[in-house]
């Protein structure tokens, strides 16, 4: 397993709307059907949400999930 | 004979006099029965699924999306007002233009009944017309050019390029191979005009071949293939399933795809229908349906392919096809690529614009040549690792789609479809309705203005 892939925001202080606490970098668990990886974003101490950068969320994510895409 | 385990009222045609009558789909054990009474010629009961995955389980429920557009109204009711009336539910995903009725076989078994008095072919500029017109419709949808036989036409990378040019961006060929087998050039030639993709007629053996289409055809169909996938056009092999004749041929045909995948890229069964020009004397008899296909490929190829890998569409009606992607594995294995098994266990229902959404994306990508992943340029991460690894050149899809005749023909289902001719008029007429003979060969659709 290689070490978690760091996918952070280009810039900014990031802070959670529900909980208003500050996000700190963590691993998260990427799930497609069986396998899966981990990777690093910034992270809601509190409850767990996750920000996903748009640049992963429109490309390479997009593409996997297209790839997994069926009729 | 057990009792109907289960009922559902839809309407449809008697096959003798074509008059609309109330039908019902009934369910017995695992098979489906389409069942209907015409006051004149009487009841019909006919088997149009046999066997499991049942009928009860196989649904894949649709929610209404965006409506389709409208092109004509309300008139006469269903079948009659093609289309589309307000009455449909489901957007186009293909449209289907025939180019030509003329056909350079004589095939005992076609559903347009090509050569058959074939008028004079639509001219170039009356076609880009009609794709410019169907474009401002229904946007960029997946085209199939068809026919009679498009390759007979000697501007056929003329039209291919100007149905790209009016916006359509995936267009393929249904053909039966021949003049690309014999024309050293014309597979390049469709290839630079941008033709995505053919849709292979392909049986099967010498002997499927003799049966189908007259003639034992096997060397030029492979013929075929090399030459489209040397240019780079995606190949779909496209066997006509008849009961007796090929229907033990399931296996041999998925091995021959995995053998000249990712060039071929997947396999789409069609179980023969009774329409247009057929050589039994009704619709009534037996039929190879869609769990008797999804049963033969587990059989044929040692459980390789599973008859549980294979989910409802998300586009067309839940009773019209299966499909399921494949990695290909080893030297000749094959695993599913998509989620089986959980899609028609109490299934949430789809859009159904976002179904056919995806249908569209789904067959533009697969069905087209295939990508390679990209040369690593610096370090792979994971996201990288399972694109190489999902990319498109590593999947064969294998797919089946049942027709529905005057016998089977239920209009629930057909307001569902996605398929859709194109006609001379502008209209979109979805395709079984458009092909549907009476039992003496009368058209419902074909050949006739509204």
């Amino acid at each position: 397993m290689a070490e978690s892939l760091v996918y952070l925001p280009q810039s900014g202080d990031w802070i959670c709307c529900s909980c208003g606490d500050p996000l700190e970098p963590r691993d998260a668990s990427v799930t497609y059907l069986e396998g899966g990886f981990t990777i690093q974003v910034l992270t809601c101490p509190r409850c767990n949400m996750a920000l996903l950068p748009e640049y992963v969320a429109m490309g390479k994510m997009l593409e996997v999930e297209q790839l997994l895409e069926d009729k | 004979m057990t009792a109907p385990t289960g009922s559902f009222p839809t309407t449809s045609l008697c096959p003798v006099c074509l008059r609309r009558v109330a039908a019902r789909r009934e369910c017995d054990g695992p098979d489906g029965y389409v069942v209907k009474t015409c006051p004149e010629h009487g009841e019909f009961r006919v088997r149009f699924w046999h066997g499991p995955p049942g009928l009860s389980g196989w649904n894949r429920p649709k929610a209404p999306g965006e409506p389709p557009p409208r092109l004509t109204e309300s008139r006469l009711g269903c079948p009659h007002d093609c289309g589309l009336c307000p009455e449909h539910g489901q957007r186009t995903c293909t449209a289907l233009f025939e180019v030509t009725g003329r056909c350079n076989l004589r095939c005992p078994v076609c559903f347009a009944a090509a050569g058959e008095e074939p008028g004079p072919d639509p001219s170039l500029d009356e076609l880009a017309a009609r794709f410019t017109s169907i474009f401002e419709v229904v946007g960029p949808v997946n085209v199939q050019l068809s026919g009679g036989e498009p390759t007979v036409r000697d501007d056929l990378p003329e039209v291919v390029a100007a149905c790209r040019r009016a916006g359509f961006s995936f267009v393929q060929v249904n053909t039966n191979g021949l003049r690309l087998a014999d024309d050293p050039t014309l597979a390049a030639r469709l290839a630079d005009a941008g033709l995505a993709s053919v849709f292979l007629q392909f049986d099967g053996d010498d002997d499927a071949c003799r049966t189908l289409r007259g003639a034992p055809l096997l060397d030029k169909k492979l013929k075929a293939i090399d030459a489209c996938v040397a240019t780079g056009i995606g190949v779909v092999l496209v066997p006509t399933v008849a009961p007796g004749v090929n229907d033990g041929q399931l296996g041999d045909l998925v091995r021959l795809a995995r053998a000249k995948a990712p060039g071929v890229r997947g396999v789409h069964f069609q179980p023969v229908s009774s329409f247009g020009r057929f050589p039994w004397q009704s619709g009534d008899g037996a039929r190879v349906t869609l769990p008797d296909l999804m049963r033969g490929l587990e059989e044929q190829t040692g459980g390789m392919i599973r008859a549980g890998h294979f989910h409802p569409p998300g586009c067309e009606h839940s009773l019209c096809s299966f499909s399921q992607p494949y990695l290909l594995t080893g030297e000749d294995g094959l695993s599913p690529a998509a989620a089986t098994g959980k899609t028609c266990c109490s299934p949430a229902p789809i859009a159904a614009d976002e179904g056919a959404r995806r249908a569209k994306s789904f067959v533009a990508r697969q069905w087209a040549a295939p990508t390679f992943p990209p040369e690593s340029s610096g370090p792979a991460d994971d996201f990288d690792r399972f694109l190489a690894d999902a990319a498109t050149s590593k999947r064969l899809t294998i797919s089946a789609m049942a027709f529905q005749d005057a016998w089977t023909l239920d209009l629930e289902r057909v307001r569902g479809c996605c398929i859709h001719v194109a006609t001379p008029d502008n209209r979109l007429v979805p395709f079984c309705l458009y092909n549907l003979t009476a039992a003496d060969g009368r058209t419902l659709h074909r050949g006739r203005q509204p």
